[in-house]
């Protein structure tokens, strides 16, 4: 196990200086200059280059990064926030915590609900709720998380001025319920209909038949018996989850005016602001890449059968 | 029987379906009719892949009522456009921020017109910031008889009327002096049925029609909009999706055939791109692409280059990001397909006859992954509709004035609070779209996979 999560740890930081790599490159692909502007002349750019390093060779300025990064230094903001440590701007402005909050709220609400709704809808099968179930969840996985959280904020927001339009901060449990909500309501769909699926698959295994003919009541036998093993697929699927809930924090952090790291990320592209964007990429890369391991080993758990050093195609 | 214990019994046999073998009449083992006879025939008839996997297809409800409406975004995207007048890019001065179904005054006034005569030019009508008819020679061909005629002043907030009956067929009337259809202070136009050679032709129209759902506030009639969006969301879908089948089975293919080291390193590439959160990586790509792809357009030496400029640097770039990162799941399928393929009996049997690899592939290989490559291109098909329809929500992707369905949304969002629908009509459409290509790709799945066939 120990050695796994080593091996493990040793592929995630080799991707991630792989995604610095990229990242470098593409940056540095686009024309033009971070510091033009109207009024800035050939001599200032030069300066400002200079002073940020950005006239040494590209493999000189890589290096400085990934050194940087190795001592905990993610540079400073060139444009958005001038002079400040990226640091600051991801940690202590509270942005990382803000969309973490919001992600792990998400993500939280995909699992608390997605997989009781796929318990019920399997153990109903084919009954009412099970078709009702099997509806709500096929359109929510073809609804854009855009088009969710404008119609929500149109619907809640304009019309019946329920809740809020400017989330903000997230300061107040009222303003969590439309981002969470519109984060999360694909993938909890998603979770219910892959639970409903193994579950069904799972009910018609020999060990449930002997455990019922053992006379073990039905709600024991679903939770302890046929749960566990439904499970598999669901915390397999929930890698790929923290990676899209950070793809739609994107979406749900400008629809809602979250001042989130998500946001951020889209305006610092857009700005052009190199540290910035890197150090943003590799956070947002690491919560990711992170999550996947978790799950990983959350999998072993679950399913002592897999062994993940010998782990097959 | 315990109640509790009876809720579950659907994945038992029923009892009562169990036929009851002592129960049979003496009708039962009387000659099959022709009829029987024939649906034996037809039943144990030899039916290939494809007519097999149709005839399944077919059973399955659900994908065949996705399909019918699938198409019917079809239409809708691809028909429809040329069933209305109305440009995706034109511009209506005084039609702007119009309802569904909303008549701006001007076309109100012209609208009353309809049916009190055999036809009409409305200057209220036209497109473009000039809403007038400049001095000059004109001619109008209606059921093979033509007119042709000449303004010899600039004419604003105008209508020409043709009535073939009346005395003075052609008549010019201020939008001012028609009322409920009814018009006065009408001038009579002279005609002849030559055209002068230069005049313009002037199409007419027999009645006005509705901006089924409103226009923006730039005057553009929202459902002409609305289809050429969903056109260019469906065309980058289906693209996208054929590029991801081509560079992943190919890659999937080579790895799979050549196993070894080859394979090794093959496979270990395809790792680390899928651990790459690979939306991060898009944004910035989105921003690298877009001027340099812009200038090579402007640069246009070539003709892909030009055809490419056609359709706009935010789509080519999108194609790009496909290609470069999304085509990983594609490899994995098909590898493990090769690898399965490859161990089969029939495969050995056919090299030790001497065919060649690239018989083997043509032969054997490729007919048994077609299923699963039209599956997963299927099901690919929505998730790349997703994605630029995320691109263009964020500003990236589809630039003005094309429009896709995201940038449709996306433009909507600024005034959602005031005009709610032009966000709901490009939202449900997407989903629409997505949600059909989604029940057919499960029912293709159903379909096509062997592993189910009874």
């Amino acid at each position: 196990m120990a050695g796994y999560i080593f091996k493990r740890f040793v592929v995630a930081i080799l991707t991630l200086l792989l995604i610095m790599t990229i990242t470098f490159f593409l940056m540095n692909a686009v024309p033009g200059s971070p510091f033009l502007t109207e009024k800035s002349t050939p001599e200032m750019i030069a300066r400002a280059n200079a002073k940020y390093g950005l006239d040494k060779p590209l493999y000189v300025q890589l290096f400085n990064y990934v050194k940087n990064y190795l001592h905990g230094d993610l540079g400073t903001s060139l444009k958005m926030q001038e002079g400040t440590a990226v640091s600051t701007i991801i940690f202590h402005q509270g942005k990382f915590t803000l969309s973490l909050k919001l992600g792990l709220y998400a993500l939280a609400l995909a699992v608390v609900i997605g997989i009781p709704l796929g318990c019920i809808a399997a153990y109903n099968r084919g009954k009412w709720i099970d078709g009702f179930l099997r509806v709500v969840t096929t359109v929510g996985v073809a609804v854009p998380t855009f088009v969710l959280a404008t119609m929500l904020l149109v619907v809640f927001a304009v019309k019946l001025k329920v809740l809020s339009t400017l989330s903000g901060s997230l300061q107040d449990f009222k303003s969590y319920i439309m981002p969470v909500i519109s984060l999360s309501f694909y993938y909890t769909c998603y979770v219910a209909k892959l639970t409903r699926t193994s579950m069904l698959d799972a009910i018609n295994q020999d060990y449930i038949r002997t455990a019922r003919a053992k006379g073990v009541k039905t709600r024991a036998l679903i939770l302890k018996h046929a749960l566990r093993n439904s499970l598999i697929p669901v915390i397999t699927y929930l890698g790929p989850v923290m990676a899209g809930i950070i793809t739609g924090s994107f979406v749900v952090e400008s629809t809602f005016s979250i001042p989130g790291l998500g946001k951020y990320f889209v305006q610092s592209v857009l700005s052009r602001d190199y540290p910035v964007i890197m150090a943003t990429t590799v956070v947002l890369s690491a919560l990711v890449i992170f999550m996947n391991l978790v799950v990983d080993i959350a999998y072993k758990i679950v399913d002592p059968r897999i062994n993940l050093i010998t782990k097959e195609d | 029987m315990d109640a509790k214990f009876a809720k579950i019994s659907p994945f038992q046999v029923d009892p009562d379906k169990i036929p009851d073998t002592f129960a049979l009449t003496s009708e039962d083992f009387a000659p099959a009719g022709e009829s029987e006879k024939a649906a034996m025939v037809e039943k144990h008839k030899s039916v290939s892949y494809w007519r097999d996997a149709w005839r399944r297809f077919r059973a399955n409800t659900v994908s065949m009522v996705a399909l019918g409406i699938f198409v019917l975004c079809l239409l809708f995207a691809f028909v429809g456009p040329s069933l209305i007048p109305y440009g995706y890019g034109d511009q209506y001065r005084s039609s702007q921020k119009l309802a569904p179904m909303e008549f701006s005054a001007g076309e109100k006034t012209v609208a009353s017109l309809a049916g009190k005569c055999d036809g009409f030019y409305a200057t209220a009508l036209q497109p473009g910031s000039i809403t007038a008819l400049p001095a000059g020679d004109y001619y109008i061909t209606v059921k093979g008889k033509t007119y042709a005629f000449t303004l010899d002043k600039t004419v604003e907030k105008s209508v020409l009327i043709l009535n073939a009956g009346a005395d003075d067929p052609l008549v010019l009337v201020k939008e001012s002096d028609i009322k409920d259809g009814v018009y006065k202070n009408s001038q009579v136009i002279d005609f002849t049925d030559t055209p002068a050679a230069g005049a313009a032709e002037l199409s007419l129209v027999r009645r006005v029609f509705p901006h089924v759902f409103g226009t923006d506030s730039a005057g553009r009639d929202l459902m002409a909009r609305t289809m050429y969006g969903a056109r260019v969301s469906i065309i980058i879908g289906v693209v996208a999706a054929l590029i991801v089948l081509i560079i992943g089975s190919i890659y999937g293919a080579i790895s799979g055939l050549a196993g070894g080291a080859v394979d090794f390193v093959m496979m270990r590439i395809v790792e680390l791109i899928y651990s790459i959160p690979e939306v991060l990586i898009v944004l910035l790509l989105q921003v690298v692409l877009k001027d340099p792809l812009q200038a090579w357009f402007d640069a246009g030496t070539s003709a892909f280059a030009r055809s490419m400029s056609d359709l706009g640097s935010g789509i080519v770039s999108i194609f790009i990001t496909f290609a470069l990162l999304y085509w990983v799941t594609m490899a994995r399928i098909v590898r493990g397909q090769v690898l399965q393929l490859k161990a089969q009996e029939y495969v050995t049997a056919a090299t030790a006859l001497g065919a060649s690899n690239g018989r083997i592939i043509r032969r054997h290989l490729l007919p048994n992954c077609v299923g699963q490559l039209v599956i997963t291109t299927c099901l690919q098909i929505p998730s790349a509709i997703f994605l630029e329809s995320f691109l263009s929500f964020l500003g990236l992707g589809v630039s003005a004035p094309m429009a896709s369905l995201g940038s449709l949304c996306s433009d909507a969002l600024e005034t959602v609070s005031l005009y709610p629908y032009r966000l709901v009509f490009p939202g449900v459409i997407l989903t629409i779209v997505v949600l059909t290509l989604n029940l057919v790709g499960d029912g293709l799945r159903d379909a096509l996979d062997p592993r189910l066939k009874k």
